[in-house]
């Protein structure tokens, strides 16, 4: 289909976005994520889209509120320390149900963290993106491609559910370059705009609010229709790759940069007569469940659960699918200091060949 | 085929460049490539490191520890990456900056080339990057020499007269030097 390029995934994320429709951009500068509003500075305003650095992280989240509830695709961008200032805006965006697309460039926490990439992010990504209890979709694409292709079609869900999407990638792939395919542009017309949208709401016709403020009989009826939402996204919209784990005795359950390094390792011990494979979650929230409890535990001896990230923070998820019926064990690299082929393989090897690492 | 390398020195050695240029040649050669930039916070004068896998498939982790191809341009990463280097692969040392080696890998082939007076040599300091290239390429079958400078020649066309004499040269006196380790 499109034109192929040598790109950095943040870049490629950002022209994603603008071909996917984004028409504003918000945010605050932070190292790993910088390259996506440099990138979109300049891009946006060339298809008569508009660019703000706002003057902090929670003045730009509320900007893109005000964006979306005209119906304009917008979106912002941070890293961990960021995303946690915005927390409160993201929260505002799920109560007033308005779609946006939130990408976070995870780096090494708590605190200031580092700068170096990590997944350490999860938890917050999936159980408590902001108060209140409510669920942003969550992609963890594991290469620039893949996360062209989600952020291209990051609108399509968040305006099918009136919902913030969240792109959650740690900084190894913000920055590395590799091929991509790009898709053509979506020509967005006026007609396209969402019905509830204030800009469909000129003048006499003017029919209500944006508001993210309800009477408490309405705001448990939201809460209860969130919740029914959330069930939907489990049946219809988990995303999940499995690689050779037709006959494995053993299961790597890992996502985003882990999951490449995993898979190299795995292609490296199945060469050695060991029987292993993987889950790779895409969609991060809704989990892919199904995936991790029907596995044969006749035959599956340990989960292996690979993050990029100390302590692991998938690994409750997983647990509650295994549900004891085999050993799950964590190894990762964290604060910024990167997975690696050598190290993920040993650790793998350790496990399979029957040695014990901590379970 | 796969391979792999990592550049490292600091900002300002044109590590970072070395390695896009070189990923951005496999792939108009029609082959695989990522290039990872790791780097801290300092503008210049920090350690700076790349990596650059190269593969004839599509390639799946783009984080070996160990690399077939190590370029060290200073001695900070001459000390922090030297044992990276495989077994039977290349150690390609900048001698200016490097004059002393306590210790070096047995089973790598070492280049020490005095990458900074060469790109004085050529007209511009700047060039040292070209020259690392030229090396690689006169050492392994990376890329080919032709196609590298066609794109050479697509890359400087715009620019002002004698900087793509200049980067000729550079990728001339690399191969030259790399030529006398190809096995």
């Amino acid at each position: 289909m499109g034109e192929k390029k040598f790109m950095k995934g943040n870049e490629a994320i950002a022209e994603a976005a603008v071909r996917g429709g984004c028409r504003f951009f918000a945010g605050y500068p932070i190292t790993p994520q910088n390259e996506i509003p440099e990138y979109l500075s300049w891009r946006l305003p060339e298809v008569g889209g508009s660019y703000v650095q706002g003057e902090s992280e929670i003045a730009s989240v509320n900007m893109v509120y005000g964006a979306a509830a005209m119906g304009t695709r917008a979106m912002t961008s941070s890293s961990g320390p960021g995303i946690s200032l915005k927390a409160e805006g993201i929260s505002y965006l799920a109560a007033a149900m308005l779609p946006a697309l939130i990408v976070n460039i995870s780096r090494g926490g708590p605190g200031l963290g580092s700068i170096q990439p990590a997944q350490s992010d999860y938890l917050q990504a999936t159980k408590a993106l902001g108060h209140g209890g409510f669920h942003a979709m969550v992609f963890a694409p594991n290469s620039a491609q893949e996360a062209v292709d989600i952020v291209y079609d990051a609108w399509e869900y968040a305006e099918r559910d009136r919902n913030p999407v969240l792109v959650l990638m740690d900084g190894c792939l913000g920055n590395i370059m590799e091929e991509v395919e790009l898709p053509p542009m979506k020509e967005l017309k006026d007609e396209d705009l969402p019905e509830w949208s204030l800009s469909r709401r000129n003048g006499r016709d003017y029919q209500g609010n944006i508001t993210p403020i309800y009477t408490e009989l309405i705001l448990e009826g939201l809460n209860a229709a969130a919740g029914e939402m959330y069930k939907a996204w489990e049946e219809d919209d988990v995303k999940v790759e499995e690689f050779m784990t037709e006959d494995a005795e053993y299961v790597v359950v890992a996502y985003g940069i882990a999951s490449r390094v995993a898979k190299e390792a795995i292609i490296n011990l199945r060469e050695q007569g060991f029987k292993v494979g993987m889950i790779r979650p895409i969609t991060l929230f809704p989990f892919p469940k199904a995936n991790i409890k029907n596995l044969d535990y006749s035959r599956v001896k340990g989960i292996i659960d690979i993050e990029m990230t100390i302590p692991a923070q998938m690994r409750e998820d997983i647990e509650l699918q295994v549900l004891g019926r085999c050993p799950v064990y964590e190894y990762g690299r964290s604060g910024g200091v990167l997975l690696d082929d050598e190290g993920v393989y040993e650790a793998i090897y350790e496990i399979v060949s029957g040695g014990e690492i901590d379970g | 085929m796969k391979q792999s390398f990592v550049f490292s020195g600091s900002g300002g050695q044109g590590i970072m460049s070395a390695g896009i240029t070189l990923a951005q040649a496999a792939i108009d050669m029609g082959k695989h490539a990522t290039y990872l930039p790791e780097y801290g916070p300092e503008q210049r004068g920090g350690s700076a490191k790349c990596t650059v896998v190269i593969s004839d498939e599509s390639i799946v982790s783009p984080l070996p520890k160990l690399c077939d191809n190590l370029i060290v341009m200073n001695e900070q990463a001459y000390a922090k990456f030297v044992w990276d280097v495989k077994d039977g692969g290349i150690l390609l040392m900048n001698s200016c900056r490097i004059t002393d080696p306590e210790d070096l890998p047995e089973g790598a082939t070492v280049i020490s080339a005095p990458v900074d007076d060469l790109a004085l040599e050529v007209g511009n300091a700047k060039a040292a990057n070209i020259i690392l290239i030229g090396i690689l390429i006169g050492a392994t079958d990376v890329v080919s020499e032709e196609a590298f400078r066609l794109s050479l020649n697509e890359k400087f066309k715009d620019k002002k007269p004698g900087i793509l004499e200049m980067n000729l040269n550079a990728l001339e006196k690399g191969i030259e030097i790399g030529k006398k380790y190809k096995k």
